[in-house]
């Protein structure tokens, strides 16, 4: 101790007294005496220089670590078993709605928006002529009943209603439902020998196309 | 805008788990720092983190909520910490205690040899790697309570009243804890920049 018997006394406060911990009427005390007392002044720059060089030595250290894995490790192992799926989705909606409130809200004006803009045009092409005029068909089925001179040929809409062709067989044997895929309105076009008139039509039929069980 | 600790710690109990992972994204690199100055060991340092979330996970129940939510976490860590030198038999550094009334034994200590040398900005004086790792070991010089206190004054900042009741010790023994652990920390220190001196110059004004 340097000389001055008052530094016994200071000695211990510097401690605090860097650290902001003393009383108002300790810390003037402490402060009066630092103007007065080189060596103590010298010890309070070594305490702040110690506790600064500790803080950027540690954080040094720190920053030499991946924390990339550390939050994922550490949820591994306090994650019951996975909840049921509902349980999840329900956990994750609350969730998005807890900490993405501002990216949800946004993302639903959006569909919004997209659902007001595409759900009239997806209507507008319901106005297309439905069944007979609809401009994808496909062969279903070609079958004749056992010694029938007609063979009905089931045709298939986009919307999945069924049209069903009665066609005669008298000259011509039923061509193959796979490899035949007249276009739609001039199936019977293709073959000369046919009437040219289907016998029955039923357009939009609703019921489900089933290879042309009828 | 960050969600506060205790409306966190709420949520997890409802069962939030990304509540949870907020909290550990939030303390993973200060608990660290704790862990790797008490232990010097980095991988044992990281296990020692990760056990503490893991039992904060555990034990959340038994969080009252009338202290912080830190000091309870930093408890958590530090007693691991302890254990796990404890069961390694060696606590590094001395094991007896300071004697916990205030002595002034800063003589020893050659005054302003590091506050002339580094300022209060260490950061522009060229930190050597060296000096971090000699940093490491004068904080295992300490004994462990004293380390603790040390390090969670300069890593979480933590005014004497929290770390009196993260630690569970009278403010008085905080502040002559903490004198001690300064006084040792600084004498190895500028033992360690005087001979650092005197071997390149460097550091000299």
């Amino acid at each position: 101790m340097a000389g001055n018997p008052a530094c016994e006394r200071f000695v211990p406060l510097l401690s605090p007294y860097i650290d902001g911990e003393l009383s108002p009427a300790d810390r003037v005390n402490v402060e009066r005496h630092l103007g007065a007392c080189r060596d103590c002044a010298g010890r309070a720059a070594d305490l702040r220089a110690e506790s600064a060089l500790l803080r950027v030595g540690l954080e040094m250290a720190v920053d030499e670590v991946d924390f990339k894995d550390f939050t994922q490790r550490v949820m591994a192992r306090v994650t019951p078993e996975r909840p049921p799926l509902l349980e999840r989705l329900r956990i994750s909606l609350s969730e998005m709605f807890l900490y993405h409130r501002t990216a949800m809200v946004s993302s639903l004006a959006t569909a919004a928006v997209l659902a007001l803009v595409v759900i009239p045009l997806v209507m507008n092409q319901n106005d297309a002529p439905l069944g007979y005029g609809a401009d994808r068909m496909r062969v279903r089925a070609v079958r004749a009943s056992e010694g029938a001179k007609v063979a009905p040929v089931v045709l298939e809409s986009d919307d999945g209603n069924t049209i069903i062709w009665v066609v005669d067989q008298d000259t011509a044997p039923a061509h193959d439902g796979s490899a035949t895929e007249p276009k739609a309105g001039t199936p019977p076009d293709e073959h000369d020998e046919l009437d040219g008139e289907p016998l029955k039509k039923g357009p939009a039929k609703p019921q489900p196309p089933k290879g042309g069980e009828l | 805008m960050a969600t506060d600790d205790l409306t966190l710690v709420k949520r997890v109990r409802g069962g939030d788990q990304r509540a949870f992972k907020l909290l550990v994204e939030r303390y993973q690199r200060k608990v660290y720092a704790v862990a790797l100055g008490m232990l010097k060991d980095k991988e044992e340092a990281m296990d020692v983190s990760q056990e503490a979330f893991v039992k904060v996970y555990k034990y959340l129940d038994h969080f009252k909520g009338d202290s912080s939510f830190y000091t309870w976490l930093y408890r958590i860590t530090v007693n691991i910490c302890i254990d796990v030198m404890r069961r390694k038999g060696a606590s590094g550094g001395e094991t007896e205690e300071f004697d916990e009334s205030v002595a002034n034994d800063l003589s020893e200590a050659r005054i302003g040899a590091l506050g002339s040398r580094l300022g209060t900005n260490p950061q522009k004086s060229a930190l050597r790697r060296e000096l971090a790792e000699k940093i490491q070991e004068a904080l295992a010089a300490v004994p462990e309570k004293h380390r603790a206190i040390l390090l969670l004054r300069e890593i979480e900042g933590m005014s004497y009243e929290d770390l009196s009741r993260t630690l569970d010790i009278p403010k008085g023994t905080v502040m002559s804890r903490l004198f001690h652990a300064r006084a040792k920390v600084q004498k190895i220190l500028s033992e360690y920049l005087e001979l650092d001196e005197a071997k390149s110059g460097v550091g000299s004004e």
